[in-house]
């Protein structure tokens, strides 16, 4: 969707465990969740 | 493929008003995610800079991820914080671009606002300043954002297209969106997708 509107240089960090020991981590597993750093750029 | 949102875009808006209302008014509450300095720990912020700020500041931080671990911002940088929250984010980039520079923050909840404003001033952080407004909708001019951050917001909009959109409305060419989200790696049902209250479960 980011390529879609416009941005390049889209780049995707590594995952974190974002819901590893709360109470959502159950639901995070089953769909595999975790969360990401995300960058791109608005061409000039 | 389908442009039409999965669900209600106002009533999800209802929803997420009150699980983070409620993160505001209570940060040490039992919330299927993690919140404050333990949060920021997990997600690999510097510790000496959480460390330094208030609890107020830190205590209803409820990110995904690091938004500035792939590039930091640069001093006199100006940067839009999507879904500010309690301002924990704006307050990392309030530092990061310095004096010269100018992040603004914004969240459609008055009580995150509220501890925002408060936090800064307990700060004397006089770069970072936070407006009431919608993601789809910023009280920001065209082009006025070098940088636009943002941290487990875009994932909780019913129309991320027009969220994108208005992210690059904001900001200048050559700016770049820095945010953090989560993904999935297993495909979700429709069914659930078009449950309103498993968005924030």
């Amino acid at each position: 969707m980011l390529e879609e509107i416009g941005f390049v240089d889209v780049r995707v960090g590594a995952p974190c465990d974002t819901f590893g020991g709360a109470s959502g981590e159950k639901n995070a597993r089953v769909f595999e969740v975790y969360g990401y750093p995300f960058l791109a750029r608005k061409p000039t | 493929m389908s442009t039409e949102p999965p669900v209600d875009p106002a009533a999800l808006r209802e929803e997420v008003k009150s699980k983070y209302r409620d993160v505001a008014r209570n940060p040490h509450g039992e919330f299927h995610f993690h919140t404050g300095r333990r949060l920021a720990k997990r997600l690999g912020y510097d510790d000496a800079v959480v460390g330094r700020m208030p609890d107020a500041a830190v205590e209803s931080f409820a990110g995904v991820a690091n938004p500035f671990a792939l590039q930091a911002l640069a001093q006199g940088e100006k940067v839009v914080d999507v879904g500010s929250g309690a301002g924990f984010d704006c307050f990392i980039a309030a530092q990061q671009v310095g004096p010269d520079g100018r992040v603004v923050g914004i969240d459609m909840l008055d009580e995150m606002l509220h501890k925002a404003r408060a936090s800064a001033q307990q700060m004397g952080l006089a770069n970072a300043e936070f407006r009431a407004g919608l993601i789809e909708e910023m009280p920001i001019e065209d082009g006025w954002a070098d940088v636009v951050i943002s941290n487990g917001v875009i994932n909780l909009c019913a129309d991320k297209k027009k969220a994108f959109e208005e992210i690059w409305r904001v900001l200048r060419p050559g700016g770049r969106l820095q945010f953090a989200d989560i993904a999935n790696g297993k495909p979700v049902p429709a069914s659930a997708i078009q449950n309103i209250d498993l968005w924030t479960a």
